[in-house]
Parts: C-alpha cells; sequence; structure tokens
C-alpha cells in the first residue's frame, strides 16, 4: 500500500552526506507520522520494502535521522536500555545494535545502527513507538490483533502463548498483527491499529484500525473457554504484556494510566483456547 | 520509643481496584498488589501520618486487635521497603 508521493529525495545538507543523496520516508504508524530520514542508501531500500505497507504522505509529526555508524559503542548485547538524557524528554535508548536519542518535546531523533540491518530498524521502531504514543495517548502491547466485522480483537500474550496460532485459524479475518498491537484511548474509546512488526507469521499488519470490541488474555487449554476478568486483574494481566522501557516515574504513571482507561473501557476475559477456529464461537458472542 | 512515619516511593505508580492496590514501580517496572489491608496502609503512607497513628485506623477499620496489628503493619511495611515501595522517616514530611 506503499505510495510514491511519500518517497523524496533531497540534496545532501551537509559534507557528512557525501555518501549520497538524503532520502526521505513517511512512515506512518497508528495515526502517528514520522519522517525517517537517510543518507545510506541501502538503509533507505530496507525502510522502503520493509515497511511498503506503511508509508504515507501528509506532515510528519515526527523526525527521526537513521544512519550508518561502526563506531557506536555496543551495550550489553539483547539489553534495552533508556534513560533520560540531561533534559526529561530527551531519552537515550540503546541497544547492542544501534544508539538513538529521542526528544518528546521536539519529537525528533537520530539513530546510528551499528550495520544496515532490517532487524535492528525494526527494534528501534518498536521500542520508538512505546514512546512516541504516550502522547497520543497509546500503548504498544505483546498481542496479536484481527478485525473480523468492523470490530477489533485484542489477544495478548508472551512468547508461546499463541498468538500466531491464532491468527493463522482466522483466515477470513484483517490480520492487525500477530506480534505486536497498539491500541490508542480517544474520550473514553479504544481502538486498535494495525503495525508492521511481526512475530512467526513473518508478515506485517494492514494498516487498518478499528473500535477495540474485546481485549483476551491467551491461555492454553483442552477446550475453547472464555471467562470475564475483572478489571483490576485485567490491568496485572495487561501490564505484563505491555511493551516499554523506559524507567522514569512520569513516563510509567503514564503507561499505568493508559492501560487502566484501557481496561475501564473494554471487557476483558481470559481466552483459555486448543488449536482450532472454534474459539471465534465464544469470541464472537462476547 | 519515638514515631515512625512512612510515605509511598514517589517513582510508583498505582491504581486500586474493588480496594486492591496495583503498583507499578518505575525503577524495575515490578508490578505489586496488596489485599484490602494492604492497601488501607498505603492509602494512609502520605508521610504524615504516624505508623502509630496508620496502625489505630487499622484495628478501626477491620476490627483486628491491635496487638496483631501493630505486628502484621510492622512487617508489612518492611516487606513494602524491602521492595522499594515504601520509605520509613523519623519525621512527618511537609505537607505539598
Amino acid at each position: 500500500m506503499g505510495r510514491d508521493d511519500a518517497v523524496g529525495t533531497v540534496k545532501p545538507t551537509s559534507p557528512a552526506a557525501a555518501r549520497g543523496a538524503q532520502t526521505e520516508l513517511s512512515l506512518a504508524i497508528a495515526g502517528v507520522r514520522a519522517a525517517i530520514v537517510m543518507r545510506d542508501a541501502t538503509l533507505a531500500d530496507i525502510v522502503r520494502q520493509r515497511y511498503k505497507g506503511f508509508l504515507s504522505g501528509g506532515k510528519p509529526r515526527w523526525r527521526i535521522a537513521l544512519d550508518v555508524d561502526t563506531v557506536v559503542p555496543p551495550a550489553v548485547p539483547g539489553d534495552v536500555v533508556v534513560r533520560r538524557d540531561g533534559h526529561p524528554a530527551r531519552l537515550a535508548v540503546e541497544r547492542g545494535d544501534f544508539s538513538a536519542i529521542l526528544d518528546l518535546d521536539r519529537r525528533c531523533g537520530r539513530v546510528a545502527l551499528n550495520a544496515p540491518n532490517e532487524f535492528s530498524i525494526d527494534s528501534f521502531l518498536r521500542i520508538a513507538c512505546t514512546l512516541a504514543l504516550l502522547d497520543v495517548p497509546g500503548l504498544v502491547v505483546h498481542a496479536a490483533s484481527l478485525i473480523r466485522g468492523d470490530k477489533a480483537y485484542l489477544f495478548c500474550g508472551r512468547s508461546g502463548a499463541g498468538k500466531t496460532t491464532l491468527t493463522r485459524l482466522s483466515p477470513d479475518a484483517t490480520l492487525l498483527s500477530d506480534e505486536l498491537s497498539i491500541v490508542t484511548m480517544s474520550n473514553g474509546h479504544a481502538r486498535c491499529h494495525g503495525t508492521p512488526f511481526w512475530g512467526e507469521l513473518a508478515r506485517a499488519g494492514e494498516d487498518r484500525c478499528a473500535p477495540l470490541h474485546a481485549v483476551f488474555f491467551l491461555h492454553h487449554g483442552g477446550r475453547h473457554t472464555v471467562e470475564a476478568v475483572r478489571p483490576g486483574d485485567a490491568l496485572k494481566q495487561l501490564l505484563s504484556t505491555v511493551l516499554f522501557f523506559a524507567r522514569e516515574p512520569e513516563l510509567t504513571a503514564r503507561v499505568l494510566g493508559i492501560a487502566s482507561n484501557l481496561v475501564e473501557s473494554v471487557p476483558c476475559f481470559d481466552l483459555h483456547f486448543r488449536p482450532d477456529a472454534g474459539f471465534w464461537e465464544l469470541v464472537d458472542h462476547v | 520509643m519515638s514515631d515512625r512515619y512512612v510515605v509511598r516511593n514517589p517513582e510508583t505508580a498505582w491504581r486500586v481496584y474493588d480496594g486492591q492496590a496495583v503498583i507499578l514501580l518505575a525503577g524495575d517496572s515490578t508490578l505489586n498488589t496488596l489485599n484490602a489491608v494492604g492497601t488501607y496502609i498505603w492509602r494512609e503512607a502520605d508521610g504524615t501520618t504516624s505508623v502509630s497513628a496508620i496502625v489505630a485506623r487499622v484495628c478501626e477499620e477491620f476490627e483486628v486487635e491491635p496487638a496483631q496489628a501493630e505486628r502484621d503493619s510492622a512487617d508489612f511495611i518492611d516487606k513494602l521497603c524491602q521492595r522499594g515501595l515504601l520509605m520509613v522517616t523519623e519525621s512527618p514530611q511537609e505537607r505539598r
């Protein structure tokens, strides 16, 4: 669903840009539009291909400079560190394969990748989404999500909970994600959005959104059962699946606030299911 | 022995559902939930109310014997201090 008007090429703006023309791609996830600015042609190709379903026109709210810098000091491999960098709204984001600075007030950032690697870019974008969505307000959740009819359904669970299995059993539903879903809140109403972040399915969701009808917490079972969960218990289960790395008290309070609004606005259920499509008979009737 | 005061760690975010507090500690993102008595103490831990006053209120609210309330409250406060959720001071904090 990529559109040509989202892709522009401009002249380099500094001597450091001597490697080639600067490419700017406009990427919109859950309505948060960011201009991704790159000087590295390989990097631009990766972003153009990997996120083609989420490239869009329109004025970006964010501006992110993405570059390759092989001298980036590696953090502990696999660990994500998000810490305040001087100003309260300025955050340093580090992982073994990239280092970034994000300014939540000015809505801009720059990222240095150790190599033009698709997984590194994706990891950065996942983390950046968790921070950029706070203002919306919205959350990134370890969850599969699908649209059936005009309603979105969120199926929360950590690795191995059955998120991808569930999406494979739902060929007639619109895939929003089999791994990381986004929920936004507006005036007490929740909406679920498609994301380019995939799991074992290795397929991006559709760039669509719909009112969130119900939240399910996934559990393996011998038969399909659905049981309502009270908001307090739902909040605990939801928080255990929310993707968030910043350890800042003010940001943590905002995450808790958004999650609370979500469980108070949308009915939540424990879903025990076995791997067949019969669970939809229960889900459709909640 | 001088009285003590307990105050919630400002790095926590919390909500109460059905009389049970759900507490998120920013420093390590740990999630804690408290029972009804624990939630009552948590709400009262404003840094200006003494531990003895809190214990007295627990006795009234939950119809518990003072000796048991004092013992249980002390254990509870110690546990929450170890988890970094509460802090104990020797003097009351100024009201904000």
